[in-house]
């Protein structure tokens, strides 16, 4: 798989085995609750975390506490009103008539109900997300991580889907402050209508969502959504059927990806990784395997790209711990073994208390005829980018615009910076040769010299 | 004014003419052109000139049509616009104030409501009420000119403050809509049947305009439909400098917008403008629109209207709620209902697929279809007859056909700045608490690489592996190391809440209580137990409580399902199968089913740590 889709190197160099990666994690997040019958439980985050560190994979991370947003932080993104609302209701406010018509107004209540603590959650969840995008920034990282956020389904001006507020489109709009193009991938079973809804009139991010579709939540997503004005192009959508299975779903996402990366070039990517698409999920109806679902951030890691790792869906608990501990080894390359340590939730995942589960028997209703057609209108699809007027990045700015001064300041800046954990000295060679061959600020990943010298030496470790 | 001499004057638009001409042909037949005659003739009506009257008629025209189409599937909202008090709000004079002083948002963002207010005539008390009237009424209106004219590059500065200077081609982009809605045919027959303006032959004319086959533009901005007998477009061909432009029958999309029955007779025409609207992509359409730009902008130009309409099929998507009932255009009547709440009409279909969860959904695509929910894949076209058929047999499944629109406006997309090429800087709070590696003292960092990634010993020494108590140690065990590894981190990560050990601040009698309530009151019986719980345990902090549940209680469930029904061990969907267990549930049998000594060991264990 030797291509010159590489465009973005990382400042830890082109090396696939080692990553400077960042996790953010709010101690308090499990004790959120939904409510009685509810399937979304941030229990989940905290039976994920507790079996990384049973791992010993925390040695290998540098784990923050998130920096809750703050309400003027959120209406970056969300209308004022709306950030008003989530910010005051509370179970008690709920008799107060003003509250009780905000709440049809912005789609709270049943699925997303209003619960103790909802806007502290919010706020850590969506501070995560944002100080992921800020790691990733001063490039003090190269993967950073919030299970916490990936709320995708979360609009402008109203909640969705157990979705409150858009961490991700808030984490990208940090991003953008640094970088001219972000990917966002999502492999939620649902699509991520909430981030694409954002960004759809735009070429600054482009979105691609892999999900269910046909007479399941939230509707949208079909594969003719493609973007609209400066954004047309910059929305993809991978429809599908139930009961996908690990072969079927790579071999449309790698393809895919693979040439995403290739015609748009992203400086950063932000990868959902929602667990509702493993096999056996309570809403979902993919039969994706644990190792399946990892795959996908395994194949991001393969590519020289500053990663932003989120969680999602993914309402089968046990298994939603088990595949982002798993992902969280694949971000920091250990491949952790199959018998789960002991841990505080151990019980939880008997009676074979294993990392993976084996995927069920359900019928693939996707006919690889199906999938290769889809892929072939994919793949046209993705190419009329290659074509399309209002792309900017096919010219380079002169280098003679960046002063040169500020330039050298940035780069000693993130230097210093760096987190020199034992397991990831000597990439600093790397990093000077990187620097002194790219200006810093305004990427031009065409046909450059370094970007050249990468893709070549670049390993990926898929099967 | 002289923005209105534009208007008057501008006889190569003349709206009347225009709207008649559409109606000929079977277009737009909801308006009363008599009454539309009468100004245009310049009687004076009220306080206003002729060209006034001409303005706000086709204003009112233009809001009506456009509030019909969207409450084809949303709410409909009455009008006029009375306030509490009865006094009635002009609706034109909102919106053109509203625009004049920036939009909905800038007036909103400077609270500038109140001078709104004042400006219509209005106290200034009924300042947030009249930010509601915009919202429900005016700003998709506004959101979707807007975009038209952004995309026309008519800034919406060029109206100016006498409320009348209407930029040239925003009036023909209204008409353009006017067209648009009328293509697109998404008036359903029920409002067509209340409508009091709308005539009776309205049905007829509709077939009329299906009946389209050929429509044939020339570059002397002529359009000539020639009417045949029913059946789809076959052709369209347009003749400019030599372009010949052919879309034939593969072209035309299969899909049909009216789901109440079927009506072939309108898939041409209608489809064709659809496949235009959908597709702006298509290499032919984008060589029509080539086409046009190139020969300037002409409203006669029917293709032109119907190019634009595809603009408007994007953007004219608000979401607003639904009701069953029609508009009575005329009626008196106060404050509508529906202005405070939005009422979610649960039975409707759409409205479920809207705003339900995953949950909801995803319970109903058990038996899914294949063949049909491949359909999505289609995208080259079938004969119509064939979808059709289709249609009527799965009349809830529009989704897959006609999935819901990404709605596009200032309330809908993020706020993006230009790529300036200048980054700027991110606040460091965000970076937020650093917690590991912890900044003094270095970890044993040379014990642990090596057991990274590591999972339990295969075997042990207790006496009875995998047991409870043998389990409760080696989680004990782990717990022990992982204290002393972390240190102050294994406090901030809050381990000491996590798993079993949590009970160890419950009482024997409170544990029992909590068990029996939650047994008591099964999720699957409507009960909350968590009411019960509060009750119950006022002392306990929510947290606690939840805490206790997730870390004592589902986790000794899921023990017992372990070892009792291993095959059964769906514990996640916790609350729903909870009951039939009973008496045998819980702890106790399992220490029955296991062993007979381990009453204490977990508690001396966790004794032990502290």
């Amino acid at each position: 798989m030797s291509d010159s889709s590489v465009s973005v190197s990382l400042p830890s160099g082109p090396d696939g085995k080692k990553r400077r990666v960042t996790y953010f994690y709010e101690p308090t997040i499990g004790d959120y609750y939904y409510g009685q019958g509810h399937p979304m439980k941030p229990h989940r985050i905290r039976m994920a975390h507790n079996l990384i560190v049973s791992y010993n994979l925390h040695n290998l991370m540098e784990i923050n506490r998130p920096f809750p947003a703050g309400p003027a932080d959120i209406q970056k993104f969300h209308s004022d009103d709306y950030v008003d609302f989530l910010s005051s209701v509370s179970p008690e406010s709920l008799q107060d008539h003003n509250h009780n018509r905000n709440l049809k107004r912005f789609n709270v209540g049943e699925d997303c109900p209003v619960f103790d603590g909802l806007f502290d959650f919010c706020q850590s969840s969506a501070g995560g997300s944002i100080g992921a995008a800020v790691k990733l920034n001063r490039k003090d990282a190269d993967i950073a991580l919030n299970w916490a956020g990936g709320l995708h389904h979360a609009k402008k001006c109203e909640a969705s889907g157990f979705c409150y507020v858009n961490d991700i489109v808030l984490g990208i709009l940090e991003l953008l402050k640094i970088h001219q193009r972000v990917l966002y991938v999502d492999i939620d079973v649902h699509h991520g209508d909430g981030v694409e809804e954002a960004f759809f009139t735009t070429d600054r991010v482009m979105t691609v969502s892999f999900h269910k579709f046909g007479d399941f939540f939230p509707g949208t997503g079909h594969l003719k959504d493609i973007g609209v004005m400066g954004g047309k192009y910059y929305a993809l959508n991978v429809p599908l059927n139930d009961g996908i299975d690990d072969e079927s779903f790579q071999s449309l996402f790698q393809p895919i990806i693979k040439k995403v990366m290739d015609v748009y070039q992203p400086e950063v990517v932000v990868l959902q990784c929602g667990a509702d698409s493993l096999s056996g999920d309570r809403l979902g109806c993919f039969n994706l395997s644990v190792k399946g679902h990892a795959d996908c951030l395994r194949f991001f890691r393969s590519f020289n790209v500053p990663l932003m790792v989120l969680g999602g869906g993914g309402y089968t608990i046990r298994n939603v711990a088990r595949c982002w501990c798993y992902e969280t080894a694949v971000a920091v390359g250990v491949e952790p073994d199959n018998k789960l340590p002991y841990n505080e939730y151990y019980e939880y995942f008997g009676p074979d208390y294993t990392l993976h589960v084996p995927p069920s028997n359900m019928e693939n209703l996707n006919s690889p005829k199906d999938l290769e057609k889809m892929r072939n209108i994919l793949l046209e699809q993705l190419s009329r980018i290659e074509h399309a007027p209002s792309v900017q990045f096919q010219e380079r700015p002169p280098d003679t615009e960046v002063p040169e001064a500020e330039e050298e300041d940035i780069d000693q800046r993130s230097r210093s910076r760096l987190w020199d954990g034992e397991y990831f000295a000597s990439e600093d060679d790397d990093d000077q040769s990187l620097d002194e061959g790219q200006t810093p600020r305004l990427k031009s990943p065409n046909l450059d010299d370094q970007s050249l010298v990468d893709s070549g030496s670049r390993d990926i470790d898929m099967d | 004014m002289a923005g209105w001499s534009i208007l008057g004057n501008g006889s190569a638009f003349d709206y009347f003419e225009i709207l008649q001409h559409l109606q000929k042909n079977g277009f737009y037949l909801d308006f009363d052109l008599n009454s539309l005659k009468m100004s245009n003739d310049g009687g004076v009506v009220g306080g206003g000139s002729g060209k006034d009257n001409k303005l706000r008629d086709m204003f009112d025209q233009i809001l009506s049509v456009f509030m019909k189409e969207i409450s084809v599937r949303e709410n409909i909202l009455p009008l006029p616009v009375l306030l509490g008090d009865g006094q009635s709000v002009d609706l034109f004079k909102l919106f053109w104030v509203v625009r004049e002083k920036g939009g909905f948002d800038l007036v909103s963002k400077f609270g500038r409501w109140g001078s709104v207010a004042d400006e219509i005539g209005l106290e200034s008390g009924v300042a947030s009420s009249l930010k509601l009237f915009y919202f429900k009424y005016l700003d998709a209106l506004d959101r979707w000119l807007q975009t038209v004219l952004r995309d026309k590059g008519i800034s919406i500065g060029e109206c100016d403050r006498n409320l009348g200077l209407l930029p040239v081609g925003l009036k023909s982009q209204l008409k353009d809509f006017l067209c648009n809605i009328s293509a697109q045919g998404r008036i359903s027959e029920e409002q067509r049947k209340n409508n009091k303006v709308l005539s009776s032959k309205g049905a007829h004319n509709l077939a009329e305009l299906a009946s389209v086959e050929k429509c044939i533009v020339d570059d002397d901005e002529e359009v000539a439909i020639y009417p045949t007998e029913l059946g789809s477009v076959e052709k369209c061909v347009v003749d400019d400098d030599k372009d010949v432009v052919i879309l034939d029958k593969n072209v035309v999309k299969e899909e049909v917008y009216f789901r109440k029955r079927k009506r072939e007779t309108l898939s041409g025409m209608l489809n064709w403008v659809k496949e235009i609207a959908k597709n702006p992509s298509d290499a032919a359409i984008a060589k029509l629109a080539e086409i046009y730009k190139q020969n300037g902008y002409g409203v006669k130009e029917l293709l032109g209207m119907v190019l634009l309409a595809r603009d408007a099929l994007f953007q004219s998507q608000i979401c607003w709620t639904e009701e069953k009932e029609n508009p009575i255009w005329q009626k008196k009547q106060k404050m509508h209902p529906s202005l405070y709440e939005d009422e979610v009409d649960v039975d409707h279909l759409s409205m479920e697929r809207q705003r339900c969860s995953p949950r909801i959904l995803s319970q109903r695509n058990c038996q899914m279809d294949p063949h049909h929910d491949s359909s999505y894949l289609d995208i080259s076209a079938s004969s119509p007859e064939e979808i059709d058929s289709d249609q009527s047999a799965n009349p809830d499944d529009g989704d897959v056909r006609f999935p819901k629109p990404v709605p596009v406006g200032p309330l809908s997309q993020a706020d993006i700045p230009e790529w300036t090429g200048v980054a700027t800087e991110s606040d460091p709070k965000w970076l937020g608490t650093r917690v590991w590696p912890l900044m003094t003292g270095e970890q044993s960092s040379l014990t642990e690489t090596i057991s990274i990634g590591k999972g339990r010993q295969d075997s042990c020494f207790c006496r009875l592996p995998g047991s409870v108590d043998c389990v409760r140690f080696h989680i004990a065990e782990n717990r022990m190391k992982l204290n002393s590894e972390l240190g102050v981190v294994f406090y901030t990560w809050r381990f000491h809440l996590m798993g079993e050990e949590v009970s160890l601040s419950w009482t024997e009698d409170e544990e029992n209580k909590f068990k029996s309530i939650v047994r008591l009151n099964p999720f699957s019986q409507e009960k909350s137990f968590w009411n019960q719980l509060c009750r119950c345990f006022r002392t306990k902090s929510w947290k606690s409580l939840v805490n206790y549940y997730f870390n004592v209680f589902v986790l000794r469930r899921r023990t017992y399902q372990n070892r009792v029904t291993p095959s059964n061990i769906d514990s996640d969907d916790d609350e729903l199968e909870f009951g039939s267990l009973s008496n045998g549930y819980g702890h106790e049998s399992v220490k029955l089913a296991a062993s007979t000594s381990i009453t204490c060991v977990q508690n001396t264990q966790c004794t032990n740590l502290e």
